[in-house]
């Protein structure tokens, strides 16, 4: 050693210094070896302890070996040409390379190459400055893979976006109503063609202007305006709100609008979708139906009026002039008469009830009295069932007498028309609470459970009674609607083959606005 | 007594007038027919009646127009009528318009004599 430092020319005082050097060396944390450039295959002749502690060799496992003893088995890297060109050139090279440990542990190396040359310029040795970069390595794939994903999450959600917006737009674009989104202060985002369509406006002079503004200042109703703006923050829609305007280039029309909070997975949450429907034609369809069907009603009366009344004169026309079957064919004419002018009552209070005209007439009466009359009429035309009052109530009623026997009439012909085999039908008259509750029982067919919420809508029929019980599907509807007009409820309980209980309940005591 | 009692019925439909007439006339009245109800006020003027029975719904001039203009009309006081109809809110009307009674369509025969018995008393 001390020949070699002086054959390099080191002086005494600078082999102190390189003691120093080489502890400094082996102080380091960065990976240091030298090899040999003159000696075949380039071997290492010096590693520092950092080297030792990072591949986890000792020095006599290291010294000798061509620095490739560290790539192991994984010879097919691009940085070994790089640093095969860079020694043959005898140029400074830095690389990442995947190198081994002893352990067979993969490590990324980050390597410094560095020729050294004599004073010809022939390079000598090597000396290699290694550094243990897998975790900022790591760091870097990690990052590098999650820009990838977002990148790939990104185009993914962007199609999806672009998707469902195609979606949305078509949808938006084929429905018949008129949508307009708003955002918090009832300014117009957007709306569909067919509102542009169905108010003769353009896109331009709607936009970005306040819904109240719009035309003619249609839509700046107080109470709609009340209702918009409480749907953001309460989420409460706004349902059939029914808008009657002569609105600018379409006239007078009636429009209803139903508003909305958009929510779309959070977002979007301040905008409000409003959709307006022209319902100027369907209520005008409406109102002609209920006319004709209230016109044609009350013509049919009139001819029926007048062969009652005449069968009624045959039928006063004294016994021993007519022969027996001659007044018991009168008797049967008037019974399907009485018939006849059922259904076309009930017909003309169904129009009445779908247009919303039927008018209560409330005036206080006795509710038993009236319940026992309507039954002795009963008991008098029909000698099939015996029909039984129970209970009565202490108070009289406030209500429109003639509705509500026409309720019990048709729910006590309803109990005898649907228990052909029983004989008895209960009428019951009770208090409860502050309700009058009026229930009629009967033994007969019974209605099953799915069919039992379906009796009230118009012109139901259960299934299998239209062959063995002819009706229109009107009664109990009438029934129903009645009832609610008074404030009551009506239902059934039942069961197949045992028997039906309808019941109705009307409260007595009566808000003021309803008298 | 009854013999004495003209009563004047005014409806549209034929067929009603004809009822209505033979079911007075066979319980004793006398009855007078008018189907056009523009010429009921005349009528009422020539005939001097003791009761009118009034159709509601009439083409020329609705049955509580009739009657308003009855009521309104003094040389007419005092002069009982009854509105008879097929629609529901019949009697409501007829009531507002100031009948005496109400009569629904299709009626007895033997309510429609006592109603006109009672009001003629």
């Amino acid at each position: 050693m001390k020949e070699e430092t002086n054959k390099n020319g080191f002086s005494p005082g600078g082999e102190q210094e390189l003691e120093l050097m080489r502890k400094a060396l082996d102080a380091s944390i960065t990976g240091v070896i030298i090899t040999n450039n003159l000696l075949e295959d380039n071997p290492i002749i010096y590693c520092n302890a950092a080297f030792e502690r990072m591949t986890g060799y000792v020095r006599n496992e290291v010294i000798g070996r061509n620095c490739r003893f560290l790539q192991k088995e994984d010879r097919r890297q691009e940085a070994r040409q790089k640093i095969k060109d860079a020694i043959e050139n005898g140029e400074a090279c830095i690389v990442e390379i995947r190198n081994y440990k002893k352990n067979g542990n993969f490590f990324w190396n980050e390597l410094y190459v560095t020729p050294i040359k004599d004073a010809n310029g022939v390079v000598t040795h090597f000396i290699g400055i290694q550094n243990d970069i897998s975790p900022r390595r790591k760091a870097k794939e990690d990052l590098e893979r999650v820009q990838r994903d977002t990148d790939r999450l990104v185009m993914e959600r962007t199609r999806e976006l672009r998707e469902s917006e195609e979606y949305l737009l078509s949808i938006l674009q084929t429905v018949r109503e008129c949508l307009i989104v708003l955002d918090a202060e009832m300014k117009v985002l957007t709306v569909n063609d067919q509102f542009l369509r169905v108010f003769k406006v353009s896109r331009a002079e709607t936009e970005g202007t306040k819904l109240y503004d719009l035309g003619n200042g249609q839509w700046a109703i107080e109470k709609l305006q009340n209702l918009l703006e409480n749907v953001l923050p309460s989420n409460n829609p706004v349902l059939d709100f029914e808008v009657e305007h002569d609105f600018p280039h379409i006239g007078k029309k009636l429009m209803l609008l139903n508003a909305h909070r958009v929510e779309l997975e959070g977002q979007y949450k301040d905008h409000i979708l409003l959709a307006i429907e022209d319902i100027t034609d369907r209520r005008e369809i409406e109102r002609r139906k209920d006319d004709f069907l209230s016109i044609a009603s009350h013509e049919l009366k009139t001819p029926l009026t007048t062969v009652r009344g005449f069968i009624q004169l045959l039928q006063k026309t004294p016994n021993t002039q007519l022969p027996d079957q001659f007044s018991s064919a009168l008797e049967k004419a008037n019974t399907h008469l009485d018939r006849l002018g059922n259904l076309i009552n009930e017909l003309l209070n169904v129009s009445k009830i779908q247009s919303g005209n039927i008018e209560i007439y409330r005036d206080y009466f006795d509710i038993n009295e009236a319940i026992s009359e309507t039954i002795n009429a009963f008991r008098e035309a029909s000698k099939t069932h015996r029909i039984t009052l129970k209970g009565s109530i202490p108070e009289q009623y406030y209500g429109d007498e003639s509705q509500i026997v026409q309720v019990v009439k048709n729910l006590i012909s309803n109990a005898i028309k649907y228990s052909p085999e029983a004989k008895e039908v209960i009428v019951t008259i009770s208090m409860v609470s502050e309700f009058v509750k009026i229930s009629v029982t009967d033994f007969g067919v019974g209605i099953r459970p799915d069919e039992q919420n379906r009796i009230f809508q118009r012109f139901y029929r259960v299934s299998e009674n239209q062959k063995s019980f002819p009706g229109m599907g009107m009664g109990l509807y009438v029934c129903e609607q009645i009832i609610e007009n008074h404030g009551g409820t009506i239902w059934v309980d039942s069961e197949p083959g045992k028997g039906s209980t309808f019941s109705f309940t009307l409260p007595l005591l009566i808000n003021n606005d309803r008298k | 007594m009854t013999e004495n009692k003209t009563i004047l019925i005014c409806d549209d439909d034929e067929g009603i007038l004809e009822l209505v007439s033979i079911i007075l006339e066979g319980s004793g009245f006398q009855t007078v027919c008018v189907q056009n109800s523009l010429e009921i006020f005349k009528k009422i003027s020539e005939k001097d009646p003791d009761l009118i029975f009034l159709d509601l719904w009439m083409p020329q001039l609705s049955g509580d127009q009739v009657l308003k203009t009855i009521r309104e009309d003094e040389s007419f006081s005092g002069l009982p009528v009854i509105v008879m109809s097929a629609s529901r809110d019949g009697a409501a009307i007829a009531h507002q318009a100031g009948a005496n009674d109400f009569l629904a369509k299709p009626f007895d025969i033997d309510e429609l004599v006592d109603k006109a018995r009672a009001l003629m008393r």
